[in-house]
């Protein structure tokens, strides 16, 4: 048995924000090491949309995250925004 | 006026008053970041003059920006007003070829360059290549020749590089880079070897034994000798001249490809001058490490250290 680790926390927690953002969206945050992380999504809504456009989507929602000087996460490593 | 706003004003006059402007962890000399690094790189490959914001001077602006722009991340490119985004757009953008057009740069058509690998040095690679999930192997060559090489999957852009079994992907600013470089591996010099003929002309250190051989192999070779003429009054390598500013101004009147060896007491002074003579154009310049000291050691006992 595993037990949660604050890694775990946040990795979830982007997962869950994502996903509300961004309805029906597959939802992928890999942690890397310290506080990167990968996010890959996968929406219909990315649909016509320029890249700024989709990677603003996903960011607006994990901003939280983001934010001050203690922040869990200091870097996104990868982020991959697909069309469904 | 609340503080935001005025940031927000400021940031906005920045951004309308630069054609291409970074906002960045640290300076475009000295990013201290990765992603701002990449940047950087990109677009010194593309334009010659932008400007650069070091948010880590100033943390209104690093929180400023990124209400700003709504984006949580740094760097961040403008380019005439328009927001295009952080270091992964930046470089997918450079490779399609989307942002050349953005900046109105001609997009010329690169050729895969040829990249030459000895056997040494590709029996290695096939090695580590076997246990690796990407057999593919990620070339870089950066704008100041800084190399890197990584196992790694193929980018948009890329161009596909098949030499002595091995798959090579070198970005376009790399690939011009690369054309005409030798990869070799030889464990008795610290393992890898790149030999690039893009590579802009240093002074060459070599040793008192390489100078020699040389003097042996062409007894003419022009060797000038930076110290001060009491120094040389202690004792001189054979067929020096010293470098007198009549002497100087000589040389550099010389043919930019005539070797031109420098030598002074411990080999710091002379690699100054050496330096003044590739700034100056000069593609063989060489320094003799160790100067006259280590000459006295390896030839002629009878010199003096001082």
């Amino acid at each position: 048995m595993g037990f949660a680790t604050f890694d775990d926390a946040v990795t979830g927690g982007m997962q869950v924000a994502i996903s509300e953002a961004i309805p029906g969206a597959e939802v992928e945050v890999t942690h890397g090491s310290g506080g990167h992380y990968a996010v890959r999504v996968v929406s219909a809504s990315f649909a016509g949309k320029s890249l700024v456009e989709k990677q603003r989507m996903v960011y607006r929602a994990i901003a939280p995250f983001m934010e001050g000087p203690d922040a869990p996460v200091h870097a996104i490593d990868r982020l991959e925004t697909v069309i469904a | 006026m609340s503080a935001e706003t005025a940031i927000h004003q400021q940031i906005d006059q920045l951004v309308k008053s630069n054609d291409v402007i970074v906002f960045m962890k640290g300076t475009r000399r000295f990013p201290q970041c990765g992603f701002s690094a990449t940047v950087v790189q990109i677009l010194d490959e593309l334009v010659d003059d932008y400007e650069t914001i070091n948010v880590l001077a100033d943390a209104d602006m690093r929180s400023g920006i990124k209400s700003y722009s709504d984006w949580p991340t740094i760097p961040q490119v403008y380019i005439r007003g328009e927001f295009i985004g952080g270091s992964d757009i930046v470089r997918s953008l450079f490779a399609s070829g989307e942002l050349h057009q953005k900046l109105g740069v001609k997009l010329e058509a690169v050729a895969a360059p040829t990249l030459h690998v000895t056997e040494a040095a590709a029996a290695i690679l096939r090695d580590a290549a076997a246990n690796e999930r990407h057999k593919s192997l990620r070339l870089q060559v950066s704008a100041s020749f800084q190399y890197g090489l990584s196992f790694g999957p193929e980018q948009p852009g890329d161009l596909v590089i098949e030499v002595a079994g091995l798959t090579f992907l070198v970005d376009r600013g790399t690939a011009k880079r690369t054309d005409g470089m030798t990869l070799d591996y030889d464990e008795a010099k610290n393992g890898f070897h790149i030999d690039n003929p893009n590579e802009p002309p240093t002074v060459k250190q070599i040793t008192v034994h390489e100078l020699k051989a040389a003097m042996d192999a062409d007894p003419n070779i022009r060797l000038i000798d930076t110290r001060e003429s009491d120094e040389r009054a202690r004792g001189i390598i054979p067929g020096s001249v010293q470098a007198t500013s009549a002497l100087v101004e000589e040389l550099m009147a010389l043919p930019k490809d005539t070797p031109l060896y420098f030598t002074c007491r411990s080999g710091a002074r002379s690699n100054r001058m050496g330096e003044d003579f590739i700034a100056a154009g000069f593609t063989k310049v060489f320094n003799v490490q160790g100067g006259i000291l280590a000459w006295g050691r390896e030839y002629d006992p009878s010199l003096e250290p001082y």
